[in-house]
């Protein structure tokens, strides 16, 4: 049953978590996001300024997406024992959290190219950077995907041992309604529903790393339940 | 069935759903009535913009569904089912009917060039509508699923955890209309 390869993959959450913290947060200080308001020669000051920081930052970033993928893999493994014979939902699960990697890598290359020639032309960086940030926050849909066929798959679980709480269903399908707030930062540069807002960013942030760390515990559990047996 | 006083209707599950939809509606609200407080002017004159009775009745047709609801509620915990169900459809035409005025309310709005983007109240106006509009038709599909649940002939004491469920799940959408109408037509 390959437990240990399981207990590693959803390890890889938890290290895409920290890795990302570390380098997004703590070093290219994307936190908080450059306001949409901000003129070409305000935003190009940023990564003039902070320019080692922002490339070192940003390609730890980038490690960190990659170590979604393994996580998303322990997911898809443990609703298979839900849906047996034809696993639509894992199979939908497992694209769409397979985009959902790209999108957590794609924004740090572009941010990347934003960093690499910081004395380019500011009007340049600042499409860029638009890129970068559209990219990160408004791309919710593979997300929402992911999440809401976590959460059916749960709700078709009716053995008398469910491989998952039942209640960890209405818990994704919640989380999913949550991010879909970041798909109207087109529209706005500043406000609660721009991308450096209350509702269409600072909050889908904060439910999606407590997302991992809810998933995490419950996989563990989980992983464990498998191994005796059960 | 047996039923203590303490019993929680549903499962315990749709619970975690419903408070967290209610926390982030209310976190919505909060921030709505902050921004509100900062231009106050600018969301009374386009509060004027809107107009009360399409809100008004829109309020009465899902405090109607509500009833409704509760009605085929009883009727299904009495263990008749086949009783229940026109209730259950009559809250549904009370949905079409709250999304038919809402479709024709965006398009009054969008004829006289009203957007998302035309100032902060409007921007506030679609978003919350829109997300409450996006809970009516998920709660419509849950309907539905009540209709054909209760209709089926062999209904028993483990689907009426299910109507519990949808039944709570509707009465949230209600819910969360009577805190939006005022808050959005009515507020001084």
């Amino acid at each position: 049953m390959n437990i240990r390869s399981q207990l590693l993959c959803a390890w890889c959450g938890v290290v895409f978590l920290v890795l990302f913290t570390i380098g997004w947060v703590l070093l290219a200080r994307f936190l908080p996001p450059p306001s949409p308001s901000l003129g070409a020669e305000e935003v190009a000051a940023i990564y003039q300024q902070n320019t080692g920081a922002i490339r070192f930052g940003l390609m730890l970033a980038m490690i960190a997406g990659g170590l979604t993928a393994p996580w998303v893999a322990v997911i898809a493994n443990q609703m298979r024992r839900i849906e047996g014979n034809s696993p639509v939902l894992t199979y939908t699960m497992l694209v769409a959290g397979a985009v959902g990697v790209v999108i957590l890598v794609l924004p740090t290359m572009t941010w990347t190219v934003a960093a690499f020639r910081p004395e380019r032309a500011p009007e340049l960086i600042l499409l860029l950077n638009d890129f970068g940030w559209l990219l990160f926050v408004m791309t919710f849909s593979p997300f929402f995907v992911q999440n809401m066929a976590i959460g059916l798959a749960i709700f078709s679980d009716f053995a008398s041992e469910p491989v998952f709480p039942r209640w960890l269903g209405y818990f994704n399908i919640w989380v999913a309604i949550l991010f879909v707030p970041g798909g109207l930062i087109t529209f706005f540069k500043t406000g609660p529903f721009a991308w450096d807002g209350i509702l269409a960013f600072w909050l889908p942030l904060v439910i999606f790393f407590a997302w991992f760390l809810v998933m995490f515990v419950v996989l563990l559990q989980t992983i464990r339940r498998q191994a005796n047996g059960i | 069935m047996s039923r203590s006083k303490n019993h929680v209707p549903g499962e315990v599950g749709i619970w975690i759903f419903i408070l967290g939809d209610m926390v982030i509606f209310g976190l919505f609200f909060l921030v709505y009535v902050y921004y509100r407080g900062l231009d106050i002017e600018l969301y009374r004159q386009s509060q004027l913009q809107l107009n009360q009775h399409y809100g008004a009745l829109n309020t009465l047709l899902l405090l109607a569904s509500s009833w409704f609801v509760v009605m085929g509620v009883e009727k299904a915990r009495q263990g008749l089912g086949q009783k229940a169900a026109p209730f259950f459809a009559s809250a549904l035409a009370c949905g079409l009917g709250f999304s038919a005025v809402k479709v024709v309310e965006y398009g009054e709005k969008l004829a006289a060039d009203i957007t998302i983007t035309s100032n902060d109240f409007f921007m506030y106006y679609y978003i919350f509508t829109g997300l409450h509009f996006l809970h009516v038709v998920i709660g419509m599909g849950v309907l539905t699923f009540m209709i054909l649940k209760t209709r089926a002939k062999h209904f028993q004491s483990n689907d009426m955890i299910m109507v519990e469920s949808g039944a709570s799940f509707w009465h949230l959408v209600d819910l969360l209309w009577i805190v939006l109408f005022p808050l959005l037509y009515l507020m001084p």
